[in-house]
């Protein structure tokens, strides 16, 4: 790959690992609403506290007593007493006294070592063809939630313009949400609940409303096999899916389940063979397949009172806080990717398409003390990579795809605006690295792994300057890469090109 | 004849103590809302706290009343309305941090009681709700008035004699002034912020 090809690529990977986090928000509408600040629910925007999960759990209200706290009353979509006349009459809801509107934009600064200009000494190039600094705008973006009335939520997110470029961006989560639909099968409170339109999935720990800078690498991992195989699969974790979701329980304590079904994510779909054709554009899903995704976690409170255990904050002896907790919980996709064969036989090209299983399996866990939050990921990738078999008349079984890693990471609020954060981020991907490198006569991408494992530490720290307005820095430690490869594979002069990455953002 | 005796003293008693009491009025102007007036604590005298409690709610994520005056001494008590918890504390009494404190975290329905036997304004907080706010100003002594809308204020029954007299408006610097009692007195203040 020629120096005038990795340049474009660099900036794009950073542009990307900047703005795969650009879902992250806090929500002033309901600052308003409630005449409340931010810090109610959130640790360090858009973190959320113990108090946050509950009023996210209970469709964006407070879990009791919520009419008490509304500062701007909610317009009446019909007088409470049409309840009684239903079927009669529209079943009566309110929409939120204000629009409920938030607005957020971000814009970074970053540092990136000067071993990226390695790449221009292998091309023979001269000059400093990768900026050492560079400044970047961010997101600008609006986003909209609440209630409507009759334990219905709402959200709507979307990014107005990316790297101030208008409209580059496009719609993250937007879906509404039926909250405690169980009570009308007379299941236990909140024991089940609906959400339907495009969401991101019940992750353990959410990527689209992370604190960090950077993605988490599992999350974004695709899984694209070597040349042996059929597996083209952009399908990521942190994806948003579009489908319906049945949970139920609560993420402040206790049992939590999700169940969700949703399109097969065809998107994407570029070539990685030369007989693999994208998929025909029109449908977020070109199949009647739908992907299933389940998750289940237990979150045992460790707090030594009993009636402080069971409510949503711990009563601290200088005030409610998070509590102390063990969070275990385990999570499953199950899925089919596309992946097409156009085989030209005579004057015939045929065009077949094998819907290849994959699955994605892993546990999580997390634990807190006090301001203190230590949580981890694993996950396995699994494609079945299906294979053309002799008559290229269908498919048969190939050699799987497989990739796993996750990421282990310490929160510490050392001040009430002060966040430390340390990550561990481990992939590893034989594919990943004989597709870019040891097998790529021509050198490997800009951060390509050096090796079938990469890891990358990830320091940072985060100052609220006020609730709304936050400066983050992060230094990422990436994983060693190389330009050349000896005879038997093992690379020339490996080395890392880390970025330190500042970030400034608010919301109102 | 003693009885008529006594009335007559008591008469003389009455009408002496009335004309040995005065009032302090006036208005502080420079700032909106509500403001506090008080005599400062006099040399050489001190003054029953009163028995009496006021309660400060915490409903709807505020402090109901927003300012609660009163003597050196009184009991304070703390209510919580709210379902959701709250805590009270506040980071210093009339400026010294030494006297800052926690009262910690209560349920809805419980009360807690704290007696402050410093003078000072006192900024009451919520360490999970930051916007809220409440304010318990303590007089040293039992005269003391806050304002009406339009700032003005009366305090009644002060004993004849030169006092300090001070003004405490929220957010704003206190303002302190000498004052001579006899009779009716006047004393206006400006607060700046």
């Amino acid at each position: 790959m020629d120096t005038r090809r990795r340049v474009p690529l660099l900036f794009a990977f950073i542009l990307t690992v900047i703005l795969l986090t650009g879902s992250s928000y806090a929500i002033p509408p309901f600052s308003r609403q409630y005449g409340t600040s931010c810090t109610t629910c959130h640790v360090d925007f858009p973190k959320l506290n113990d108090f946050g999960k509950a009023f996210k759990d209970a469709g964006f209200k407070f879990p009791k007593g919520d009419e008490d706290f509304i500062k701007v009353p909610p317009i009446m979509l019909g007088a409470p007493a049409q309840k009684e006349l239903w079927p009669h009459t529209v079943f009566p809801g309110t929409i939120p006294g204000l629009p409920p509107i938030g607005l957020r934009f971000n814009q970074f600064f970053q540092v990136t070592s000067g071993n990226a200009n390695n790449y221009n000494l292998a091309s023979q190039s001269t000059g400093p063809y990768v900026p050492r600094t560079d400044f970047e705008p961010g997101l600008f973006s609006i986003f909209m939630a609440g209630n409507f009335g009759s334990d219905i939520a709402f959200w709507v997110d979307d990014d107005l313009s990316v790297s101030g470029s208008n409209a580059g961006g496009g719609l993250g989560d937007a879906y509404l949400r039926f909250v405690n639909v169980g009570h009308y099968f007379k299941l236990p409170t909140d024991a089940l609940t609906v959400k339907v339109g495009q969401f991101e999935l019940d992750l353990p720990f959410t990527q689209a409303r992370s604190i960090n800078i950077s993605p988490y690498d599992i999350y974004t991992e695709m899984n694209i096999g070597t040349s042996n195989q059929n597996v083209n699969n952009q399908f990521a974790m942190q994806d948003a899916a579009q489908g319906i979701e049945f949970s139920g329980g609560h993420q402040y304590g206790g049992y939590h389940y999700s169940l969700a079904v949703v399109n097969q994510n065809t998107s994407g779909g570029a070539a990685a063979t030369p007989n693999n054709v994208s998929s025909p554009a029109g449908f977020f899903s070109d199949s009647n397949y739908k992907d299933i995704y389940g998750r289940f976690s237990y979150r045992f409170n460790l707090e030594k009172d009993p009636a402080s255990r069971h409510e949503v904050q711990a009563a601290g002896a200088s005030g409610p806080r998070d509590h102390t907790y063990l969070s275990l919980g385990t999570f499953f996709f199950k899925g089919r990717s596309v992946q097409r064969f156009s085989e030209t036989s005579g004057d015939t090209t045929n065009l077949l398409t094998a819907r290849e299983p994959f699955y994605r399996v892993g546990g999580d866990f997390s634990f807190n003390y006090r301001t203190f939050n230590l949580f981890g990921l694993y996950m396995y990738g699994h494609d079945n990579g299906l294979l053309l078999n002799e008559g290229a008349t269908g498919f048969g079984t190939g050699p799987p795809a497989k990739f796993n890693g996750g990421f282990l990471e310490a929160d510490y609020l050392a001040l009430p605006w002060l966040m430390a954060i340390m990550r561990y981020d481990h992939v590893q991907s034989s594919g990943d690295f004989l597709n870019q490198n040891f097998l790529n006569p021509t050198g490997g991408n800009y951060y390509s792994p050096v090796g079938s494992t990469r890891d990358r530490f990830t320091p940072g720290v985060q100052f609220l300057i006020h609730a709304n307005i936050k400066a983050s820095f992060e230094y990422q430690l990436r994983p060693k890469q190389a330009l050349t490869y000896d005879e038997n594979g093992k690379a020339v002069n490996p080395f890392r090109t880390n970025t330190a990455t500042g970030a400034l953002e608010f919301v109102y | 004849m003693k009885s008529t005796f006594m009335m007559v003293l008591a008469v003389v008693a009455m009408m002496s103590l009335a004309a040995s009491a005065g009032t302090i009025s006036g208005k502080v102007s420079g700032v909106n809302g509500e403001s506090v007036v008080y005599v400062e604590a006099v040399a050489g005298k001190t003054f029953p706290a009163p028995t009496a409690k006021p309660v400060i709610d915490q409903k709807g994520l505020m402090f109901q009343p927003h300012l609660v005056v009163v003597q050196q001494g009184t009991t304070v008590e703390f209510l919580n309305s709210d379902t959701v918890a709250h805590n009270v504390f506040w980071p210093s009494v009339g400026g010294n941090k030494k006297l800052t404190h926690n009262m910690g975290t209560w349920p809805k329905g419980e009360k807690r009681a704290f007696k402050f036997d410093n003078p000072g304004a006192v900024a009451l907080l919520c360490n999970v709700h930051p916007e809220m706010t409440g304010y318990v100003v303590v007089s040293p002594t039992p005269y003391f008035a806050t304002t009406d809308k339009s700032g003005e204020y009366k305090i009644e029954n002060v004993p004849d004699g030169s006092y300090t007299v001070t003004a405490w408006h929220e957010g704003a610097k206190n303002q302190s002034k000498p004052v001579a009692v006899a009779g009716d007195s006047k004393a206006d203040f400006t607060l700046s912020k």
